[in-house]
């Protein structure tokens, strides 16, 4: 049960795996979420969710990476990355969206780009 | 290699393509494609159609729906407007899609394109063709194209593109002129 | 075994369940239930009571607190609220205010 002695003061926080949150979370910094939410995320910074994490609830972020469960709305100012394995379900939002093959995913995407004015679109982005 | 119908890049056509086989569009499209192989969408494609295929690849511009049975993939560059729909569904860092994903295999889309490829077991065909306004947009680089015998139509209006028939020898001898 | 970690900048409000142990050093308002250690760093502000095996406070705690072995209040630390545990310290320094029950 080794813990860092020195605690990263503002930068990552970790919400466990043995952890599991019924209310929400806001703040500056970075996240790793390892259990379980069922309630916003709010952040300033990065947000990772781990492997065998559920997020029930919409989740705002610099930036996010996605490789276990998320049932809501994703909005990032920055990239969204959605890994093999994650599971998501819900609208994404994000200056660039990646997600990999093997992701299952059931939601709209929202890019802000123009598309060239032959298929009706403003041309250029 | 014969598989593969091309629609070259200077190519416009308004239609449908059906059938069988890959499609590889590096063109400009306005209407439908439903094929049962591989549809790969080029770099300076553009494509304005729904596109039902086992596979889909995307480099260039989209709108309209993709259905990929067994997957539908976005590359860096690709710029869609458009519902995707597969197996598995890859969307690359820097390509820009505005839709719905749906992960998963869509029983509606499977038996959509297996229904076009059981009758169509004649290769791709070109229908619906409206005759274009602008001629010269057909290039002289119609040769470039593995072009299958014109005569496979019964109105061969010259707009039109034509496709390659499998290991069709008329074809061949046509594009070695 | 995993690690929570509630950073300076972060606010929790809710009910946080775990079997990790815990370290707060920013602000959590609802209720904490840790089936391991919990460590309230200085800095950090609660408004919840918690439960948990073992609790070390450096910040501020409004809330009452239940450890089944132990609650330590360090210097600097604030508690305002019931402590049950079956041993409490106090250092010099921090302040409490509140009742005390030890026979757990």
């Amino acid at each position: 049960m080794a813990r860092t002695s020195s605690t990263s003061h503002g930068e990552t926080a970790v919400l466990g795996k043995g952890t599991n949150l019924r209310g929400r979370i806001a703040g500056d910094g970075d996240l790793r979420v390892e259990g379980t939410i069922s309630g916003d995320v709010a952040l300033k910074g990065h947000l990772t969710v781990d492997g065998g994490a559920e997020i029930t609830a919409d989740v705002q972020a610099r930036s996010v990476v996605v490789e276990g469960a998320i049932e809501g709305d994703i909005s990032a100012q920055e990239a969204v990355a959605i890994r093999a394995g994650a599971r998501v379900s819900g609208a994404i939002r994000g200056a660039s969206i990646s997600i990999e093959e093997g992701a299952t995913v059931n939601g709209r995407i929202d890019a802000d780009f123009e598309l060239p004015p032959e298929l009706g679109g403003k041309g250029g982005r | 290699m014969a598989d593969v119908t091309v629609i070259g890049q200077g190519i416009f056509l308004r239609g449908s393509i059906k059938g069988d086989g890959d499609v590889e569009i590096r063109g400009r499209i306005e209407g439908d494609v439903e094929v049962a192989g591989e549809v790969t969408i080029g770099e300076g494609a553009l494509v304005k159609a729904d596109v039902t295929a086992r596979r889909i690849t995307v480099r260039g511009a989209v709108a309209g729906n993709l259905t990929g049975e067994d997957g539908v993939r976005l590359e860096e560059g690709a710029r869609v407007v458009g519902d995707l729909r597969g197996a598995g569904i890859g969307i690359a860092e820097g390509a820009l899609l505005r839709g719905n994903v749906q992960t998963g295999t869509g029983g509606e889309s499977r038996g959509r394109a297996r229904q076009q490829a059981a009758p169509a077991r004649a290769p791709a065909r070109v229908e619906r063709v409206e005759p274009r306004k602008a001629p010269a947009l057909v290039p002289k680089g119609t040769a470039g194209r593995k072009a299958a015998a014109a005569e496979e139509r019964p109105a061969p209006p010259p707009p039109v593109v034509p496709v390659l028939k499998k290991g069709s020898r008329a074809a061949l001898r046509k594009r070695s002129r | 075994m995993a690690n929570t970690v509630i950073s300076q900048g972060i606010t929790i409000e809710g009910e946080l369940t775990t079997d990790d142990d815990v370290v707060i050093e920013g602000t959590l308002r609802g209720k904490l239930v840790s089936k391991d250690t919990v460590k309230v760093e200085t800095g950090a502000v609660i408004e919840a009571d918690i439960t948990a095996s073992s609790l070390s406070v450096g910040g501020q705690i409004t809330g009452n607190v239940t450890a089944s072995d132990r609650v330590d209040l360090m210097p600097g630390a604030r508690l305002i609220g019931d402590v049950k545990a079956s041993r409490l310290t106090i250092a010099d320094g921090a302040s409490f205010k509140g009742n005390v029950d030890m026979d757990v």
